[in-house]
């Protein structure tokens, strides 16, 4: 059953998960102008470049089969829909509140290019927001084909602009001047920052500094001069000379990719994980076993879908998308992500780097939780098909997860046996898992005195563990350190 | 169970009244650039001096552009 009412925020219809497929529901008058805009030139080479997702027109016969079903009933009747589409899938959703700043960058950067080429074919956007953004592995894909509508050619005003302000460039700036993770932003706010908000964190120089004025401070102002009942601000201001109309919104869209580019994150060099490339604990001849034993997992397992938890820099990452995975890397360090994405894109490698921390995973959000599904409920596969499943069999085909496992038994105090059944609803096949043993460097720092805590857990015991869930393949210790590597296959059956 | 994904827009106040504020001082340059070319086009004609060529690849692309895009109008 739909959770809630399609309609209620944009009357030309929605878009729904069903069975595995994307579909978008269009009312009877909104069709002519989809159609028209999916035929422009805009259209066509945003969707030969993969920037906008391909989409169809269900026939007939697809439609009727579609009302017979009676999850999809309400759908069909809250409006009058007149057409069925079909979207493309693209692989592994993900949300702003779980991208670092660069992918916000690059989200908005598609916008905007998509506003402007819009504009020429006598189209624009009627919103303007990071969730009509998707990533195809590092790329960013539009997804509301819905969110272009005939424009006025006398009309010079743009009215995504504030959204655009609040829900890509007050992000960015929040982001970088204050170091503000996104995460917080868009988890307690669908729409963004308003200019009062980040108004309040401002100094006094800051305020007016000119970036700051133009996209906070004077808007504040404003905002506070107008009257609440003042309708007329609202009023279309329209132009009997198009030419000039057309003249100011481009004149617009320049400015805006120019503060969008004053806003362009850089990479940050002293975060937490940022350099553990360069300082973890492994010497030499242990990192070059360890990558060894993975890259001979991910050769003789060839999964297709790899998820790298606790991904750091991507090395691991990386290893996985040259074997021809599709890969999903979490990490909670927002630098880490956005420096797995930078290289992704720079080396044209399939990763998909996300901020999670996978003992706290992005909950489900939205109105009655149903409008973003939980960072679980993805990767578990649950969300694929739309039906719960008491035993989900996991999106991923493989997931890595290496050195990572003290950190979720000592920090943050998970059970052994709960990381080993959530690996198991992760992963359908292949779970490639670094055990840290407590006699480890790095896992005696983490215990700041409640060694007792672990006194018991050892190599047999994690062995024993996992017996539920998983086949021990082959394991191999890491030379010179406390750490063995395992390569495990999932069983049929967990417990 | 199946998941909506929804699409609106809030045009704000403050911010949509700056753009407004923007875009008639935008507009007021619109007619300087107007004047400007007007002004270029008088002094060729009366001193008789034909086009160079870096004006004609300057500028017989953005009148181009500038038809085409009214007639898609």
């Amino acid at each position: 059953m739909p959770q809630s009412a399609p309609s209620f925020r944009d009357p030309a219809g929605c878009c729904c998960f069903f069975n595995q497929r994307v579909l978008r529901f269009v009312t009877a008058s909104a069709i002519p102008e989809f159609e028209d805009f999916l035929q422009t030139n805009c259209a066509r080479q945003f969707i030969a470049r993969k920037r906008i997702v391909s989409t169809r027109r269900l026939n007939e016969n697809e439609t009727a089969a579609l009302r017979e079903s009676p999850e999809l009933q309400p759908v069909f009747d809250a409006q009058s829909i007149g057409a069925v589409f079909e979207h493309e899938r693209i692989p592994f959703p993900s949300y702003p509140h779980e991208w670092p700043p660069e992918m916000l960058w690059a989200a908005g950067r598609l916008t905007l290019e998509l506003a402007q080429a819009a504009l020429a074919d006598g189209f624009g956007l009627k919103d303007a927001n990071p969730r009509n953004v998707l990533f195809r592995g590092s790329e960013p894909v539009f997804i509301d084909a819905l969110s272009f509508e005939r424009r006025n050619p006398g009309d010079p005003i743009w009215k995504p602009h504030a959204q655009f302000v609040r829900t890509f460039l007050l992000p960015l700036l929040a982001s970088r001047r204050w170091g503000l993770p996104l995460a917080e932003i868009f988890m307690t706010r669908r729409d963004g920052l308003e200019p009062e908000d980040v108004y309040r964190l401002c100094g006094p120089l800051e305020k007016i500094k000119p970036r700051t004025l133009s996209l906070v401070s004077i808007p504040t102002w404003l905002s506070r001069r107008a009257g609440p009942d003042d309708q007329k601000i609202y009023q279309p201001h329209l132009l009997a000379n198009t030419e000039k109309a057309q003249f100011i919104l481009e004149s617009l869209f320049k400015r805006l990719e120019r503060t969008l580019d004053s806003l362009k994150p850089v990479a940050q060099k002293n975060s937490v994980w940022s350099d553990y490339m360069a300082t973890h604990s492994y010497d030499d001849p242990a990192f070059a076993a360890k990558e060894k034993f993975v890259s001979e997992a991910l050769r003789e397992f060839k999964p297709a879908r790899v998820l790298d938890a606790g991904a750091n820099t991507g090395h691991f990452s990386a290893l996985a998308a040259q074997t021809g995975a599709e890969v999903v890397a979490v990490d909670l360090d927002a630098a880490c992500v956005g420096a797995i994405w930078s290289r992704a894109r720079e080396k044209n490698l399939n990763i998909l780097p996300l901020v999670v921390n996978l003992a706290r995973p992005s909950p489900a959000l939205g109105w009655r939780n149903g409008e973003c599904p939980s960072f679980l409920d993805r990767a578990t596969g649950l969300h694929r098909d739309g039906a719960a499943s008491s035993a989900p069999a996991g999106a991923f085909d493989g997931v890595l997860m290496l050195a990572l496992i003290h950190h979720l038994l000592v920090t943050e105090r998970i059970p052994l046996e709960d990381i080993l059944r959530l690996c198991y609803e992760l992963s359908n096949w292949l779970l490639v898992m670094e055990f840290i043993d407590p006699k480890d460097e790095m896992f005696r720092r983490l215990t700041r005195g409640r060694e007792h805590l672990h006194a018991a857990l050892d190599m047999k015991m994690f062995e024993q563990a996992c017996t539920p869930y998983f086949e021990i393949v082959r394991s191999l210790a890491l030379p010179g350190t406390q750490r063995r590597m395992y390569c495990l296959k999932r069983k049929g059956d967990g417990n | 169970m199946i998941i909506l994904i929804l699409a609106y827009v809030d045009p704000g106040v403050g911010a949509l009244l700056w753009q407004t504020i923007i875009a008639a001082f935008v507009g007021f340059l619109f007619y300087l650039k107007k004047t400007r070319r007007w002004i270029v086009g008088v002094f060729r004609k009366m001193f008789g001096r034909s086009q160079k060529p870096s004006d004609t690849v300057a500028e017989i692309p953005a009148k181009e552009t500038m038809k085409a895009k009214s007639d898609v109008r």
